[in-house]
């Protein structure tokens, strides 16, 4: 057996298809890499940029109503192995009292040029996904049909050993072959990834980078074992090989593409518009108590800014007009520095009304968010599952979601986010309820200092821990290591079967 | 004798499984193909034109009120029309903006009324969409990665595995020439090559055609054949590819290995790759710049006019002063914008032009350039609607210089003439594209891809004329 797997090892080894595979490979990964930390830092670079501007724009208001409060979103270190949906969506939220913030209200940092999004954009992952899946066929194709077809198969089974023990020997030794270069390429990633000023990985981010090796070793074998099937189901090599570059073409190029051009998965246009105009009238409603609120007021025709004057301005709105995403809402908001004596009499009338109203407000804000919860998940939520689960028909699909899951690129990482956006977005609303700051003066006017930013509820954001990375990622490995099991029984049959 | 040898490799390819596992699965793609258009066109027809007809109503409504209401408001948006030939290249048009809004007259949030600009939106991150990332299954695609990867299947074993079963020592023992021999197999791997993607085009043409939905006229069946003849061109890049490796290589495992490596390499690394490093070398103005810009000169605008901003008055002094208040501000925030659009593009195509070099990337442009979709489209576009936009000023002004009676300060209504204006002289703004102006602009790309064949072709009969056997 030993001796079995070291001659096939010496026969890969020694070839030139080796040493083209590995000296490719080793290219594409370092020149990659290289490109991708730029990138990393260069968002990390717009990331602190923005942080410290929101900062600064935070401290200098001076009132409650009209507070900044935007949370960025940092980018994820690991998107350098799977960019998933790191770079695509919003990093840039803003929290406020009116609504529900989600990833679909998220804007972008202001530094990027979003035409350059017309070029693709690729990750490590990708690179694996198409050129290892191709070294393992062309490593895989002649195994069998090779041996065949020089007739050193009938020479082999001369000696008393068995087809499986062949076989295992087979794919033992084409593993390792294969595992060299992706093992040379992990590293000189990892070197790159640690020497770089700007990355900082925890112990847990290389246990992450260990489950992402793990996945493409298991995809590795999963193309190793299909050019071996279908080394095992013909005659002759030249067959063989191009049998296997054709499925290769077709798992890895085509099917990915087709399937989502050919499957059209969006929801009914009426779905999304009923919701927002469901959302539309609640807030309409809630406009009419207002008003209705304003009219039984002691003080007789005033506006909603109840006509205060001062240094400073008011601002107002209903709308935020945006069907796609379902946004809809009731803005008021006061930026008074000073207020004239005149104005001084309202000031009461002013925090009744707002005693009244503002929690009115966070209520609608809550209740419409019941609505649009479901409706945005129908919307794109649904579909992008759909989609996902089109593309788990090719072990691609798997192994890219199975990835993106340990990285924590995928939807669910980045969900984890933005709902910890709304806990903080609740912890700020129960801040402001506590303090009964929606009644205070200091609502509508304040001098600059009077307001301590620092007293408000931080946000802080940790990504999941490790077990969930994995428990994710546990169905799509399930599935590839199935599917190899499967297709590993299969060429046994076939093999045992076959006449040398 | 070429002929002899063509017909040669002929036989042998239509015989192959190669052949056969190529025609499944180019009309298997190109069926998709069209029916994806067929299912998505008609829609995006009907968007425009219910677009555009609502923008022309608004347009109309203004035009019934006064000249003044057109200078205030401007021509409304201006929508990009659609390309009949979409299907060839999606070119990224889901990313890139349809609209270019002339509006905005709004002066502060003091509630005057200015003039209107042009206001350029963004391209869409896409950032709602949650779903994978793939590339539509488009002409472009098709031919970029699938047919180029078939290409090289064609040719990888053509010289090199003659060389292994000997048979090349015998042919060459005839008194053929070596080049006629490459010459042969080279349009023999092109004929086998061609025959399964004209089917496999025709039949998605044919799909397309008899379809109700889509209309193509004689000029986009012009394209097409450019598009065609575009891509046969480079399906020769890539068996020229194979054909100078195959004669390089003794073994033809090694040579198709290697041609994969190159393969991936110019087709799927170097394209983005490429872009990532060459958008470094030329950054764009950012938002926040240009918004800081922005509330710096408005301020500065504002200083200096906010005498008149609210001034009732009716003299000559006071509305020439109102009227240069407006038109300072509108033109400061145009030309903002127009800035800040250039310098993104300008990135963009610094970017474009350095992933020229890989051809895959060369024939994307070209298919998108002859489509009709694309970013060159996206420039026309921001072009035509530039100068529609200065077509629309100018109908302004002379109009009013028509009316004796007017004051001749435009931007202002006390200023302004007070006649009617006929709905069907203000200019309409008609996206168009001119097929020998892209045939133009995409003449030096079209040239690059010949040379590269050319290139390619004279290295394979080098290395053919030179080689042992």
């Amino acid at each position: 057996m030993i001796t079995l797997i070291r001659r096939e090892l010496l026969d890969n080894l020694m070839t030139f298809r080796f040493a083209a595979a590995v000296f490719i490979m080793l290219l594409l990964v370092v020149a990659t890499t290289a490109v991708l930390i730029r990138d990393y830092e260069r968002r990390l670079a717009s990331y602190d940029t923005a942080v410290k501007k929101n900062r600064q724009k935070m401290l200098e208001r001076t009132t409650y109503s009209a507070a900044r409060l935007t949370i960025d979103r940092s980018p994820n270190p690991l998107s350098i192995f799977n960019v998933g949906l790191d770079k695509r969506l919003g990093n840039r939220l803003g929290v406020n009292h009116f609504f529900v913030p989600t990833l679909w209200d998220a804007g972008k940092h202001g530094s990027d040029n979003p035409f350059l999004n017309l070029f693709s954009s690729i990750d490590l992952v990708f690179i694996f996904q198409g050129i290892l899946s191709l070294l393992a066929l062309v490593f895989a194709y002649d195994t069998l049909a090779g041996e065949r077809e020089r007739g050193t198969l009938r020479l082999v089974l001369t000696h008393p050993i068995r087809h499986g023990q062949i076989l295992f020997a087979k794919y033992i030794s084409g593993m390792i072959c294969l595992l060299i270069p992706l093992l040379m390429c992990i590293l000189l990633v990892l070197i790159m990834l640690t020497t770089s000023a700007s990355i900082f990985l925890s112990i847990d981010d290389f246990l992450r980078i260990g489950g992402v090796v793990f996945m493409s070793f298991v995809y590795l074998s999963l193309f190793y074992l299909i050019g071996m099937l279908i080394s095992a189901a013909t005659r002759r090599t030249s067959t063989a090989l191009m049998l296997a570059m054709f499925v290769w073409g077709f798992l890895v190029l085509v099917y990915p593409n087709m399937i989502l051009t050919a499957i059209k998965t969006e929801p009914h246009p009426d779905t999304t518009l009923s919701a927002y105009n469901k959302i539309k009238r609640i807030w309409e409603e809630f406009d009419r108590d207002r008003l209705q609120y304003l009219a039984n007021d002691p003080v007789p025709g005033e506006k909603y800014h109840f006509d205060l004057r001062g240094e400073g301005y008011t601002f107002r709105g209903l709308g935020g007009d945006y069907p796609s995403s379902l946004l809809y809402y009731h803005l008021t908001g006061f930026n008074f520095k000073t207020l004239e004596a005149e104005s001084e009499p309202l000031v009461p009338h002013v925090q009744n009304y707002l005693r009244f109203f503002v929690p009115q407000v966070t209520n609608t804000a809550e209740r419409i968010w019941l609505v649009r919860k479901p409706a945005l998940d129908a919307l794109y939520t649904r579909p992008a599952k759909i989609e996902q689960m089109l593309l788990k028909f090719s072990p691609v699909g798997l192994y890219d979601a199975a990835t993106e899951a340990w990285t924590g690129t995928d939807l669910n990482g980045l969900q984890d986010f933005f709902t910890a956006v709304q806990r903080y977005h609740q912890a700020v609303i129960d801040y402001y309820l506590d303090n009964k700051i929606f009644e205070s003066r200091l609502w509508f006017v304040g001098a600059e200092g009077d307001i301590d930013w620092n007293l408000m509820p931080q946000f802080s954001f940790k990504r999941s821990d490790i077990g969930i990375n994995a428990k994710r990622a546990f169905p799509d490995l399930c599935l590839l290591l199935m599917i190899n099991l499967v297709l590993f029984a299969i060429i046994f049959l076939i093999f045992v079967r076959s006449e040398v | 004798m070429i002929l002899h040898i063509t017909k040669r490799e002929l036989y042998d390819n239509l015989n192959s499984l190669r052949f056969a596992l190529t025609v499944l699965l180019l009309l298997a793609l190109m069926l998709t193909n069209a029916i994806g258009h067929l299912h998505e066109h008609p829609n995006r027809i009907q968007t425009y034109n219910a677009a555009v007809a609502e923008s022309l109503n608004l347009l109309s409504s203004h035009t019934d009120d006064s000249l003044y209401k057109l200078t205030q408001q401007g021509p409304g948006k201006l929508y990009k029309k659609p390309s009949p030939l979409h299907f060839c290249a999606e070119g990224g048009e889901r990313l890139l903006p349809n609209i270019i809004e002339g509006g905005s007259p709004y002066v502060y949030s003091t509630g005057i009324i200015g003039v209107w600009q042009l206001s350029y939106p963004d391209a869409s991150i896409n950032r709602k969409r949650v779903g994978p990332d793939v590339t539509k299954v488009d002409w472009a695609f098709i031919i970029a990665y699938v047919l180029s990867l078939i290409a090289l299947l064609f040719t990888f074993d053509s010289i090199s595995g003659e060389r292994e079963h000997g048979t090349l020592r015998l042919m060459l023992s005839n008194s053929v020439p070596r080049h006629t021999i490459l010459i042969g197999k080279f349009l023999g791997a092109l004929i086998s090559v061609s025959i399964p993607f004209t089917l496999a085009a025709l039949m998605n043409l044919l799909i397309i055609s008899t379809s109700s939905a889509v209309h193509l006229n004689t000029e986009a069946w012009g394209r097409l054949g450019i598009i065609f003849f575009i891509a046969l061109l480079y399906t020769c890049f890539f068996l020229a590819l194979g054909l100078l490796i195959s004669a390089r290589v003794q073994r033809s495992a090694v040579s198709l290995m290697i041609l994969l490596l190159i393969w991936v390499t110019f087709v799927v690394f170097m394209p983005s790759t490429l872009a990532s490093i060459a958008s470094e070398l030329s950054p764009s103005i950012s938002s926040d710049e240009k918004w800081t810009q922005y509330s710096q000169m408005r301020e500065e605008i504002w200083d200096r006019y906010n005498y008149v901003a609210w001034s009732k008055e009716v003299d000559r002094k006071t509305l020439t002063a109102k009227s240069a208040f407006f038109f300072e501000k509108a033109e400061m925030a145009e030309r903002l914008n127009q800035e800040y659009l250039t310098s993104q593009m300008a990135q963009v195509q610094h970017a474009r032009s350095i992933t020229q070099v890989s051809t895959a990337t060369l024939l994307q442009y070209l298919l998108e350039s002859f489509a009709g979709t694309g970013f060159a489209r996206h420039s026309q576009f921001v072009n035509n609607a530039e100068r529609y936009a200065q077509q629309y000023r100018e109908f302004v002004v002379d109009i009013d210089r028509s009316d004796p009676e007017s004051l001749h300060i435009i931007g202002v209504p006390e200023g302004m003439t007070e006649k009617k204006v006929l709905p069907a002289a203000v200019p309409k703004f008609e996206d168009t594209l001119s097929l020998s102006k892209d045939f133009n602009d995409s003449a030096m790309e079209m040239l690059l891809l010949t040379l590269f064949v050319i290139v390619l072709l004279s290295g394979a009969y080098l290395a053919f004329v030179h080689v042992e056997i």
